[in-house]
């Protein structure tokens, strides 16, 4: 094949992909958008058509206000919970990386399939609710998110390890000659090194916390605890549910994670890949 | 050295950040409404989320207030479905549940451990006002449970009456005369029966809303088929349901979309007129008053039809009980047991009419329905006052199978023949009734 007929193959797959992932991401959107302007009569037809009526503003409010502004409540809920778990998540899988990929001993074997085992064995709600009342951490802000670290731990240290594989030893070892401590050693050098990587867990965790349902229904009741995606239920139900309000609480809740995305955009495929390089 | 201030100048941010965040956290949970109990006992009030069902909820719960100022009610919402079954359990076997909750009555009920998990309410003086069946549906052995919430339900065909009238039809009293009717509907050019498997729950209704044909023709028949007797492959009365479904997809008779249509899809077109019959459940009715608010107002409900015409009758599902879990102990068992009585009382009836329109009657004797309610509603009513209708299969029997939604399915919609998918259903109540561990069944 000639070098002029290879490229002309490559703009014409790229165009493709983009008219692909256009159909794959943006039409669910306009999708949501269009929805979440409709009446509730219209709405409910579940037509991919622009509205014939305006109803945005009278549907913000009325998703804002229902339940007594659960949503903000929950909006304040979902950022501590999103904040918290994803800082210790960060500094502990880094940590548990650091000394995984930089100390081999005979027990990183049996550590290794801790860590796997994390991925594998699938949670139980019950047993672990009776751990949480044990401790009394149940119906807590702090045991959920220790639930959350604990879910995102594994996830996190594997892409932690695989990263620190890539960081030149001869740094730690001009710190420690240096006279640098362990701690000093860890903060002071290594983790600012990790900042690509880190990026990635930040905003791979964050939209698993942000995005979580299952957990905090289970481990954090109540109705001052919910958090973001359970207040979808607020509108949707088996017999009765008001697609307006769903999908622009859809929207509302959509809008966090997206602007994060975009701000991080390059970050997170240059953190993927650099993972990616060493196993 | 500008290069080294800057990672320490992060590493600082991101400290900070974890820093405040946790102590952030050290605060409870969001507590921005004020939900202090007061001086008062304070009560939470565990609901699904149907819209109607909360408005309901909040409407008792502020009448009920304002007559015990003492006492301070919090509705708390959980999904519905099998979602809210296992949160239900959840709730109960860590010994968390609120300190009031509605579930369903019947066979769900029975699944939740009453005896172990549940305060028994059998001395409470309100329990011989309520309707006879419901106070089986709720009870274990010779205790009973829960007060109802919400109204009565039934399985019944919703038709338009203005193509009724156009067309000079009437109501039918057996299959055959309905399926007349629905040659002549179709005749005129509109669809006669709508079908909406995009919500699969809505497929049962022939077989289930069925059931008081089945009662009529083979009136033990409930109790052998919980002894493993009774099958709906064998019984040439229970079979019929399976057959009118097969039937009416192999005439043609179903809206073209039926395999996708959502139930707010079906309530559209029948309020609309481009269908003519809608087997759907009474609870279906808020979502028919959204969907098409004129419309709605031309819907009334028959039962479906069986062979004999003096025997027709509706099939009717109890409504939902409050129940008070064994947990809540002391004031709040006191404000718990009042807080029943005046659901299970007519004022209490009232305070749920003033939140949402009910759909049917209440199961409390002395309740009566406001006079905005619709066609529908009034309708239903009728068969109540007349005597002519039973309790539905599960409320009858403690068995009823997981894939009953997914096999009327596929029966619905011609993938599979009538008799088969009778079979099929056998073998999965089979399941259902050795996981219970019922006799007769090994």
């Amino acid at each position: 094949m000639k070098p002029a007929s290879r490229t002309a193959t490559r703009y014409w797959l790229g165009g493709a992909a983009i008219v692909a992932f256009a159909v794959v991401f943006l039409v669910p959107f306009a999708f949501v958008l269009v929805t979440a302007m409709k009446s509730q009569r219209e709405a409910g037809l579940l037509e991919f058509s622009w509205p014939t009526e305006f109803a945005f503003l009278e549907n913000l409010r009325e998703a804002l206000e229902a339940r007594d502004y659960i949503l903000i409540i929950a909006f304040i809920n979902s950022t501590i919970l999103t904040v918290s778990s994803v800082a210790i998540m960060v500094i502990l899988a880094a940590m548990v990386g650091f000394v995984l990929q930089r100390r081999p001993s005979r027990w990183t074997g049996f550590i290794n399939f801790l860590v796997l085992s994390g991925l594998i064995i699938p949670p139980a709600v019950v047993p672990t609710i009776w751990v949480l009342q044990g401790l009394g951490l149940f119906r807590t802000m702090p045991g959920l998110i220790l639930v959350e670290v604990a879910y995102g731990l594994s996830f996190s240290i594997l892409l932690f390890r695989a990263f620190i594989a890539t960081v030149p030893r001869e740094l730690d070892e001009a710190a420690i000659i240096d006279g640098a401590g362990p701690v000093r050693l860890f903060f002071r050098v290594v983790f600012p090194l990790l900042r690509p990587v880190a990026v990635t867990v930040i905003v791979v965790q964050s939209v698993v916390v942000f995005n979580d349902f299952t957990h905090p229904l289970y481990f954090l009741p109540g109705e001052q605890n919910a958090t973001v995606q359970l207040t979808l239920y607020n509108f949707q139900s088996q017999y009765e549910t008001q697609y307006n309000l769903l999908f622009t609480n859809i929207l509302l809740i959509t809008i966090p994670p997206l602007v994060m995305y975009l701000f991080f955009n390059r970050q997170i495929v240059a953190g993927m890949t650099a993972g990616a390089i060493k196993g | 050295m500008r290069k080294q201030t800057s990672p320490r100048r992060t590493l600082r941010l991101v400290a900070l950040a974890a820093g405040a965040a946790l102590a952030l956290t050290g605060c409870s949970a969001g507590s921005l409404g004020s939900s202090g109990g007061g001086d008062g006992v304070s009560l939470t009030f565990l609901v699904g989320s149907n819209q109607s069902t909360v408005a309901a909820a909040e409407s008792v719960a502020e009448a009920f207030m304002a007559q015990n100022p003492d006492i301070t009610v919090n509705v708390e919402t959980r999904p519905s479905g099998s979602e809210g079954d296992n949160i239900v359990k959840t709730r109960l076997a860590t010994g968390d549940m609120a300190d009031v909750f509605v579930y369903n009555s019947g066979s769900l009920f029975q699944a939740i451990g009453p005896e172990q998990n549940l305060t028994p309410l059998t001395d409470q003086p309100w329990v011989g006002s309520l309707e006879e069946n419901f106070t089986r549906v709720v009870s274990v052995g010779d205790q009973l449970y829960g007060a109802p919430f919400g109204p009565q339900l039934t399985g019944a065909i919703l038709y338009n009456k203005k193509i009724y009238a156009d067309l000079g039809l009437e109501i039918p009293r057996t299959w055959d005369a309905f399926m007349a009717n629905n040659a002549a509907i179709e005749a005129a050019g509109t669809v006669p029966v709508i079908q909406t498997y995009g919500d699969t729950y809505t497929s049962q209704l022939f077989v289930l809303g069925d059931f008081h044909n089945v009662a009529a023709a083979e009136p033990d028949f409930a109790e052998r088929y919980t002894a493993g007797q009774a099958k709906f492959a064998t019984s040439p009365a229970a079979l019929k349901g399976w057959e009118h479904l097969q039937q009416l997809h192999d005439l043609g008779y179903y809206n073209e979309d039926f395999p996708t249509a959502k139930m707010e899809e079906g309530m559209r077109k029948l309020g609309e007129g481009e269908g003519a019959h809608y087997p759907m459940l009474t609870n279906g009715i808020p979502t028919l008053t959204q969907a098409s608010p004129d419309g709605a107002k031309d819907i009334g409900i028959f039962p479906i039809p069986g062979d004999d015409p003096a025997k027709n009758g509706l099939t009717v599902w109890s409504p939902n009980g409050v129940y008070i879990p064994k947990t809540t102990e002391g004031e709040e068992l006191e404000a718990a047991k009042k807080f029943e009585a005046f659901i299970a009382s007519p004022a209490g009836c009232d305070a749920q009419s003033a939140g949402a329109t009910p759909t049917g009657p209440y199961a409390v004797d002395g309740c009566t329905l406001p006079a905005d309610v619709l066609p529908a509603t009034t309708d239903f009513q009728s068969y109540i006052d007349a005597g002519t209708y039973s309790p539905a299969l599960e409320f009858l029997s403690p068995i009823k199978g997981p894939a009953l939604e997914q096999i009327t399915v596929e029966v619905g919609s011609g993938i599979r023949p009538a008799a088969d998918g009778a079979a099929l259903y056998d073998e999965d109540v089979r399941k259902q009734a050795l996981q219970l561990g019922l006799d007769g069944w090994q």
